[in-house]
């Protein structure tokens, strides 16, 4: 990108442009686009958890009144998924979990659609259920995917077999070799956590037509370009042949990350030459959430003396339920978190997406991080009070710096951990923390660290430049509630062409208007979008002082865009008002646009020492540091959260307000993560929680202003040097809530959520260690052997 | 059997099923998205709506109970151009994220403040228990509600 062009301009508190009509209830979100003409779909699904299906009939449901048209499984035949095709749209031979779709039926209004369900004759054989990942591994246990062997590949490298779906491991250095010195103490520790449900007010929503031999399709989502190629890889279609829009989504959190219901509502669409209305009720919505995975992890670590990590030997296995889907490709990330945070020497860690037949899991912020984060700050103060060292100092010590190695071999640049880490305990000293709680409640505080990363990748960008001087930005990129496509990106144009943000219009995701995207999610957005954009706005630049150089008489290199001019930039001579320059490039050489794209460079690994994974090192990694204060009553076991503090690693903060409000989000998500929120599974294989009454998420009365410091300034790639902002702020929370609750009762934390029987039972020393007998003790014995 | 009442300040006649939620009625016929379907259990409060002047969840009241009386939704509290004080604030303080909980947050509020223009912090978080948001955490909503008290002019 040319230089000159002062950054600074970009950063303000830029105020969201679609709130005033969000607040005025004026914002059509997807569930509030399908009027009566629309026909409404429902989805005929599983109340079962795993049987073969001897017999589907659907004809008297098709007869009946209002029905418009069914589809079931040999409507919609094609294989999706992540790594593997392990996925289909609807059961046709073998259902695999609660909730799994059998058929879809459109009808004129709802009750017709809901009675005409009714009508649906289903004979079933029932299969064993294998409702655990310990059921799934078991020696003998059924197959949930008999025909695994022949399904496509759509990433060679991984081993797979069996229940195991996918299978990332990183071997580097000799572990065996550190785990038999002499000198070290050996400190081992087994954890456990539950699902999380992303609960977006919005629930999933489809609208769908059929128009001139394409699919239209608008929808809440996150990644329009993967509701494209699913729903034609679903459909046996071209890709060409589907188009997403995307109108203002309410909330996603992750759960959008996939497309879901937007093939039932295409096929339904083609079917009856009508538009099409399917969304989740919220008990679906709760049922069928792709949640963030449960998960059960056994590590441990020889650690020397003064604190070295010598080796580190952990395995992670991740319930993706009855398909692959997200946990697939998130086997990739605990090399980058559980492997992540720390130098250590030689380190063996195996990542195991496991199918049991429950519903699909998926992408929730911050993915496996989340709980990898927690099990290794836990482990991490298990070690220090092992080896009797400061659990500040030990990090202190060995917090990845620069030139260290990560556990793929990366080489990270630049020392951002440990001055974060040093930031957080100047601002808030521990001596001055020890006032005592109150009778009856104990007391404790925690500080972490964590590593997460931008999920970088494709990202294309047209900028048009209008007659009136504004600038128009056409994208995949999809507005979700962070901010990024109302604030980031104007931001980001107006800057790169001296402009006000107000004059740059974002068109909402349109794959038929835009180039290709990887979607929202990652934190990616400013970042991938934001340095498209860039790229976008350079060429644009570059037409403008061609053009401003004829009118000026001066070389292009002179000048400068700023304010809605073109002026010299040392000041001199005069200047031309931008739409003149406009004007005067339409009847010269035609309208101004210019295009930009943007992908990851890719930062090496060290050959060979990791397998089957998506990416082998981080471009962009983002720190943080938590620090919390909380109170434990005796009682009762209730945590009540006194203070929460963040250091953040945001690269370059161009709206701080904003991220502000990402924190603050992120965090609070974070406390019900670590103390309340939990999706159980009962014994028939259906989720306890399906709605608001069971599954509780933080109401106002629950939390507290978390006090952010933002820290600026280390390196990244993106644009400005940003970094994203609004995926990692939940990151540790689940780790220091645990933390600071172990170093307040003295007893060992291995589970979440920290729920007041769960603390209770800590404090009674009621709660039996966690064993997982089903994770060997023997490395190598966790994994799929050469 | 047909339902009269008073909906934004015109008379309405809804001929369909008196216990469809007034909600569904709201959304369905009348095509006034503004309530949200969130919870549909009335826990979240998205789809709060004003009946003769109280804040109530639309989710649980059929329709036929609303006979006679007057609803304001969000789409009929304020003048397009003269924004709620509230609604105001909330764009100034830049708190609006993904937004479906916002119609909601300041059908309830606006009843808060009329009731109590200078609420302490504790009043407004407990103003809110009725109120849900998954996306900010609360808190800066709470600063937004607050700023309003040292402006006199824009009490409600």
């Amino acid at each position: 990108m040319s230089g000159g062009y002062d950054a600074s301009t970009a950063v303000m508190d830029y105020p969201r442009c679609d709130a005033q009509d969000k607040l005025a209830g004026r914002t059509r979100y997807t569930v509030d686009r399908a009027g009566p003409e629309t026909l409404k779909a429902v989805l005929f699904r599983s109340n079962i958890t795993a049987a073969r299906i001897v017999r589907l009939n659907v004809e008297a449901a098709r007869r009946a009144p209002g029905v418009r048209a069914i589809a079931t499984a040999a409507d919609a035949p094609g294989k999706f998924g992540l790594g593997i095709a392990d996925h289909v749209l609807f059961a046709g031979d073998v259902i695999r979990h609660h909730g799994e779709p059998i058929a879809a039926i459109a009808a004129d209004t709802m009750e017709q659609a809901k009675a005409a369900m009714e009508l649906i004759e289903l004979e079933l054989d029932p299969l064993p259920a294998m409702l655990t990942m310990e059921a799934a591994l078991a020696k003998g246990a059924r197959e949930i995917h008999a025909d695994w062997k022949d399904y496509e590949i759509l990433l060679e490298g991984a081993k797979r077999g069996g229940n195991v779906a996918w299978e990332a491991t990183v071997e580097r250095g000799d572990s065996d070799a550190a785990f038999s010195r002499d000198d070290v103490t050996i400190v081992e520790g087994c954890y456990r956590v539950g699902r999380q449900s992303h609960v977006p007010f919005e629930p999933r929503a489809v609208n769908a037509r059929f128009e001139d031999g394409r699919f239209n399709i608008e929808t809440s989502t996150q990644v329009p370009w993967t509701v494209r190629s699913v729903t034609a890889r679903a459909l046996g279609i071209p890709e060409s042949h589907v188009r997403v829009t995307v109108p203002a989504v309410g909330g996603g959190f992750g759960l959008k990350f996939d497309c879901t219901l937007e093939p039932y509502a295409a096929v339904l669409a083609k079917m009856t030459g009508r538009s099409v209305s399917l969304i989740n009720s919220r008990r679906e919505e709760q049922l069928t959430c792709l949640c963030r995975e449960n998960a059960e992890i056994r590590i441990r670590s020889a650690v020397t003396p003064d604190g070295e990590i010598v080796g580190r030997e952990a395995t992670v296995l991740m319930d993706c339920g009855a398909y692959g889907g997200e946990q697939v490709f998130l086997t990739t990330m605990t090399a980058h978190t559980l492997g992540g945070n720390y130098r250590v020497g030689a380190v063996k860690l195996a990542s195991r997406a496991v199918y049991t037949n429950t519903p699909p899991n998926g992408a929730f912020r911050a993915c496996n991080g989340v709980y990898n984060t927690f099990v290794l700050e836990r482990h991490t103060d298990e070690i220090c009070r092992e080896i009797g060292l400061d659990p500040i100092e030990f990090r202190r010590r060995n917090a990845i710096g620069n030139g260290d190695v990560g556990a793929t071999g990366q080489v990270f640049e630049g020392d951002v951990l440990r001055p974060m880490l040093e930031r957080m305990v100047e601002k808030y000293p521990y001596a001055s923390s020890v006032e005592s709680a109150r009778d009856g409640w104990k007391r404790g505080r925690a500080t972490t660290i964590g590593t997460w990363f931008v999920f970088v990748g494709p990202s294309a960008a047209t900028v048009n430049l209008n007659a009136d001087g504004s600038a128009t930005l056409v994208t995949s990129g999809v507005e979700i509630g962070s901010g990024s496509m109302m604030q980031s990106l104007p931001q980001i144009i107006a800057s790169e062409l001296g402009i006000e943000p107000d004059a740059v219009i974002v068109k909402s995701a349109d794959t038929d208007a835009s180039g290709r995207d990887l979607g929202v999610g990652g934190g990616r957005q400013t970042v991938s979008l934001g340095a498209a954009s860039a790229a976008a706005c350079a060429d644009v630049r570059e037409k403008v002082l061609a053009v401003a150089g004829e009118l000026l008489q001066a070389e292009a290199s002179r000048l400068v865009l700023k304010d809605g001019r073109v002026e010299f930039r040392d000041g001199a001579g005069g200047s031309v008002r931008l739409t003149d320059v406009i004007a005067r490039a339409e009847a010269t050489v035609g309208p101004v646009s210019g295009s930009g794209a943007f992908t990851a460079p890719g930062v090496a690994a060290m050959p060979g020492c990791a397998a089957g994974h998506f990416i082998d090192a981080i471009d962009i990694p983002v720190f943080a540091v938590h620090d919390c204060e909380l109170d434990v009553e005796i009682a009762t076991g209730r945590v009540v959260v006194r203070n929460y503090r963040v250091i953040q690693d945001v690269g370059r903060a161009i709206n701080p307000r904003a991220v502000h409000s990402q924190v603050q989000g992120g965090v609070v998500q974070g406390l019900g993560y670590a103390l309340h929120e939990e999706i159980t599974i009962n014994d028939k294989g259906f989720f306890d929680q399906s709605g608001f009454e069971t599954y509780r998420i933080p109401l106002a009365g629950d939390v507290i202003p978390v006090d952010l410091e933002m820290y600026e300034g280390a390196p990244s790639i993106g644009p400005l040097g940003t970094k994203g902002a609004g995926e990692v702020p939940i990151l540790n929370v689940g780790a220091t809530i645990a933390c600071a609750v172990a170093n307040a009762t003295g007893k060992q934390v291995s589970e979440l959520p920290l729920t007041p029987p769960r603390v209770l039972g800590l404090l009674k020393d009621g709660t039996e260690a966690i064993r997982l007998d089903h994770i060997s003790r023997n490395w190598r014995e966790n994994v799929i052997s050469k | 059997m047909a339902t009269s009442f008073r909906l934004n300040g015109e008379t309405v006649i809804y001929h369909g099923d008196p216990r469809t939620s007034l909600l569904n009625v709201l959304r369905d016929t009348y095509r006034l998205t503004g309530a949200k379907a969130v919870c549909e259990e009335g826990f979240c409060g998205a789809c709060t709506v004003h009946v003769d002047g109280e804040a109530v969840p639309s989710c649980l009241r059929p329709v036929g109970l609303v006979a006679d009386c007057s609803v304001t939704t969000i789409e009929g509290l304020a003048e397009r151009d003269a924004p709620h004080a509230l609604q105001a604030a909330f764009r100034k303080h830049d708190v609006v994220q993904c937004g479906m909980c916002f119609p909601g947050m300041v059908m309830s509020l606006s009843k808060l403040l009329e009731e109590n223009p200078s609420p302490s912090r504790e009043e407004v978080k407990r103003g809110m228990t009725g109120n849900m948001c998954r996306c900010t955490g609360y808190e800066r909503i709470i600063d937004a509600v607050m700023s309003l008290q040292d402006n006199a002019e824009a009490r409600p």
